[in-house]
């Protein structure tokens, strides 16, 4: 972590327990917050185990937060995924792991740094050499090979003894797989139950006690399991989104994958491309005849678009662009969290046009914003910008269930035809005050029209006529302005007399909660603005919050502090109140990165 | 109905190749009784990419080599329009080179127009893909589309007129979007049209074009035929013109648009999106995530 000036020094790690020897001792209550961790190489199935086991606690009543590769220190094919289970709400990793399941040495090695002092270890023997007093061998992938006769179910071995250990209800585990596997048919279903039950006979033939823990049942009803790219995805089709058009780039191919199930069943359309220019001039097609169309990408993908940016800018053509935030420049590190693009995308393109950024900070409001994201593009016929990032887009976590009857679908000025039979004269570019021209689209009757992004008179004819350029560029510059009372106002948490703030947008939502949760207990308040516009800045909201505060952290995963810098830019009067804290390693920051900085200063302002 | 945009004259010099090939493109679509309001031009940058100011219909003015996506973004969200996407040989076979080839691979049913005057015009007379070694310091072989485009399996329509023949022109323009609205698949169309300001090479065309349908025992639905004749005409330092390649009837790579929406009433840019229409569906598809 850094505060600034930002990026000077190396992110602060959470506080993590040294390994112990000497017999463990356990919870005697059972664990309100859990996190199990899964490691393996690529292919042993880390994932599965990790999806069974949010679908459970899923099931119990509980929050869940599940990751996945979330340790980056080993080379090679190391693979791991977490599952978080909190009975209130969580939105991030939990700093430590109760329990670590281990497919090889290296996750055993990685994994012990993250283990809580009263965790166990879940080995695959003959695979893991380390020993330990807190480090239990099973032979989950012999058992696998000998009794199921593939010992690539050694993942749902290991769900089986885990749900033994952890005391589990038998019928509901069994349940999840069931859910899981039932509706693959063939042979899968019985296999992965079989691998379960063999699994619970591990722990009873070793004579381990059962359970060594159990976790507290939740309360949380109606509520899903969902990622933010699957968010998006059902945004879109319920925003009226029809077309989308994208090329594969992690981490925004899920929401492609997602749309592609979903989209040609209202009529829709879902095109894989041959590259990301084709991508969005495709979108941009679509969208100039009327359809609701987006596209999705990340960093790489982004900066070939830009030059269509500006078209869709300057022509008037609503569109909606997802970029899903990866580590850059360039290649950078396709699988990792950061949120660097965020001043690249608020200025992409050349000249001047305008658009709007959104930044969604959870699952649901992914949902809700993307909806609106379509609405806003074809209310005010610019392109808009979602942006993720990579724990946002790929992590799945409880969410409520989304709420259809908020849902409007707002078309603007879309002409219809029996508007457009009664007008004088059609212009596509007419001047009118809030600078949206009623919109003609092919196929409708009197209102041929040209589209260009060449500056144009309002017949759209090509024009270098200095006063019709003046005039035109404040028909579209003045949307920003005019836009605002419609743009995704910030949510504000915690306590309205705090004295300091935190201001953060994204999946840094999470992380943010918790640790204001954590200070709360240590009696530190806390407020937090959650932007959800980023373009045109909130002004107006962040004066407001700034006012009562002494200081206020502004949370983002960049080097250089990008959306402080963005705020400084915008409201230089707010500078001296505001501390960049940015982690850029790859890893989203967990809540002792936040808790501690913040805890430093209340001490000193003692 | 209400006073729309008129078309302005064309801002081409006198003399242009470009005024055949429009012309050709106007009587087509007149031929076809295509409506003005179905009629979309998507126009590329540079010289020729200016038509769609100059023709009567909804004109799109696209990105330098973006043409074809944009162009078939707008048939895939409305298959109902006729649309036809037009630019000159820089921004089809060098910006643009990437979607010449995969629009030729999608297969959606609109007509590219390619108005090739080996130059770049608007930028004063560089050499262009498909330029002579030897024209304005060229080194580099020219670039011939029409055995790209054969090469690629599912490219069922390809002509190359001449606009110093503006009927032929007509004609095979007239035939591509006939063979689009039978929802057959690209239709894909060279002309040839000297810049006479850079490379006023009309002249010297006219003695070169060879039709290749006049040549006894063509056979234009034999794709290896028509390839191995293009070369043996260009061999003899002639320019291979005509419908080179069309696909027999009933034979052929569908069309994406028709397989993706077999009724042109139900597309994305026509489909119902209001909640009131979509909500037991959305329900249902919410349900499913559980």
């Amino acid at each position: 972590m850094a505060t600034t000036p930002a990026a000077s020094t190396t992110p602060v790690q959470a506080p993590v327990p040294t390994e112990r020897v000497g017999p463990p001792s356990r919870p005697t209550a059972p664990l309100r917050d859990i996190s199990i961790m899964i490691g393996g190489q690529g292919g042993d199935g880390t994932l599965t185990v990790s999806d069974l086991l949010g679908r459970y606690f899923h099931a119990q009543g509980l929050y869940i937060y599940t990751a996945r590769a979330v340790l980056s220190r080993i080379r090679g094919g190391h693979a791991d995924a977490s599952t978080r289970a909190h009975v209130e709400p969580v939105w991030a990793q939990k700093p430590v792991q109760d329990v670590l399941v281990a497919f090889d040495d290296d996750a055993v090695k990685v994994g012990l740094k993250e283990l809580d002092p009263h965790g166990f270890v879940l080995a695959d023997q003959g695979s893991v050499k380390t020993e330990g007093a807190n480090i239990y061998h099973l032979p989950l992938s012999i058992t696998a090979a000998s009794k199921v006769g593939n010992g690539l179910y050694k993942n749902t071995v290991a769900y089986g003894a885990l749900s033994a250990l952890l005391g589990f209800d038998v019928a509901a585990a069994r349940g999840v797989i069931e859910k899981r596997f039932g509706r693959r048919g063939g042979d899968a279903l019985n296999f992965n139950l079989k691998a379960f039950d063999l699994g619970r006979d591990l722990v009873k033939e070793a004579g381990l006690p059962t359970p060594l823990f159990t976790v507290a049942p939740g309360s949380a009803k109606d509520h899903i399991l969902i990622s933010g790219n699957q968010a998006c995805a059902l945004g879109f089709v319920v925003g009226g989104g029809r077309f989308f058009s994208g090329y594969p780039i992690t981490p925004a191919t899920s929401i492609m994958e997602n749309l592609d199930k979903m989209l040609p069943q209202f009529d829709g359309i879902v095109r894989q491309v041959e590259d990301e220019l084709g991508a969005i001039n495709m979108a941009i097609g679509a969208a100039y005849v009327g359809a609701r169309a987006m596209t999705a990408t990340s960093g790489p993908g982004l900066s070939l678009m830009t030059e269509a940016m500006g078209h869709a800018g300057e022509a008037e053509v609503p569109l909606v662009i997802v970029d899903c935030q990866r580590v850059g420049p360039s290649t950078g590190e396709p699988t990792r969290h950061e949120q660097s693009d965020l001043l690249f995308v608020v200025f992409a393109s050349h000249g001047e046009f305008p658009r709007f950024v959104l930044a969604p900070g959870y699952a649901s409001d992914v949902f809700e914003m993307t909806v609106q994201a379509v609405n806003l593009a074809e209310k005010w016929q610019i392109p808009v910008f979602i942006m993720l990032d990579n724990d946002e887009s790929e992590n799945t976590q409880t969410t409520p269930g989304f709420d259809l009857s908020k849902v409007h679908i707002d078309r603007g000025k879309l002409l219809r035809q029996e508007e457009l039979d009664k007008m004088p004269a059609y212009k596509r570019y007419e001047f009118t005050p809030d600078g949206i021209s009623p919109r003609s689209v092919p196929g409708m009757k009197g209102g041929v029209s040209q589209t260009t992004g060449n500056e144009h008179d309002e017949w759209g004819h090509v024009s270098v006529n200095p006063e019709n350029r003046r005039k035109m560029m404040a028909k579209r510059m003045n949307r920003l302005e005019l836009a605002k009372p419609d743009l995704p106002a910030p949510h504000l948490w915690g306590d309205e007399k705090a004295r300091i703030g935190f201001i953060g947008f994204g999946s840094t939502y999470g992380p943010i909660r918790e640790a204001q949760r954590d200070l709360k207990e240590k009696g530190v308040p806390t407020r937090f603005f959650q932007a959800r516009t980023l373009w045109p800045v909130p002004k107006e909201a962040l004066a407001t919050f700034l006012e009562g505060l002494d200081v206020a952290f502004v949370v983002e995963h960049n080097y250089t502090g990008q959306f402080a810098r963005l705020i400084r830019q915008e409201m230089p009067e707010a500078a001296p109140k505001l501390r960049s804290l940015v982690r850029y390693d790859g890893l989203a920051f967990r809540s002792p990165d936040l808790v501690h900085p913040v805890e430093e200063f209340h001490a000193r302002s003692r | 109905m209400p006073e729309v945009v008129k078309p302005i004259p064309a801002t081409w010099c006198p003399g242009c190749g470009d005024f055949g090939v429009m012309a050709a493109l106007k009587n087509s679509l007149k031929a076809l009784s295509v409506p003005t309001e179905e009629t979309v031009i998507v126009g590329g940058i540079g010289c020729s990419g200016g038509i769609h100011n100059f023709l009567d219909g909804y004109g799109f003015h696209s990105l330098h080599g973006r043409l074809l996506p944009t162009a078939l973004g707008a048939k895939l969200a409305n298959p109902k329009l006729t649309v036809v996407a037009v630019g000159g040989d820089g921004d089809g076979y060098a910006i643009g080179m990437g979607h010449f080839i995969h629009s030729l691979k999608k297969n959606v049913d609109i007509t590219y127009i390619v108005m090739n005057n080996e130059t770049y015009g608007l930028t004063k007379g560089q050499p262009s893909p498909t330029a002579k070694v030897g024209f304005h310091g060229n080194l580099e072989g020219p670039f011939d589309a029409v055995l790209t485009a054969l090469s690629v399996s599912s490219a069922g329509y390809i002509a190359r007129g001449f606009s110093g023949a503006p009927r032929e022109a007509a004609q095979y323009i007239t035939e591509a979007l006939q063979y689009n609205r039978e929802r057959r698949g690209f239709a894909f169309v060279e002309i040839l049209s000297p810049c006479v300001t850079y490379n006023d090479t009309y002249q010297l065309w006219r003695q070169q074009v060879e039709n290749v349908e006049k040549i006894e025992g063509y056979d234009k639905s034999d794709r290896a035929k028509a390839f191995s004749t293009v070369l043996q005409v260009k061999e003899r330092g002639k320019i291979p013109v005509g419908q080179i390649f069309r696909v027999a009837d009933g034979k052929g790579a569908p069309a994406l648009d028709k397989t993706l929406l077999p009724m042109v009433e139900r597309s994305p840019a026509a489909t119902d999106i209001s909640l009131e229409h979509n909500l037991p569906k959305y329900q249902k598809l919410l349900a499913s995530l559980g």
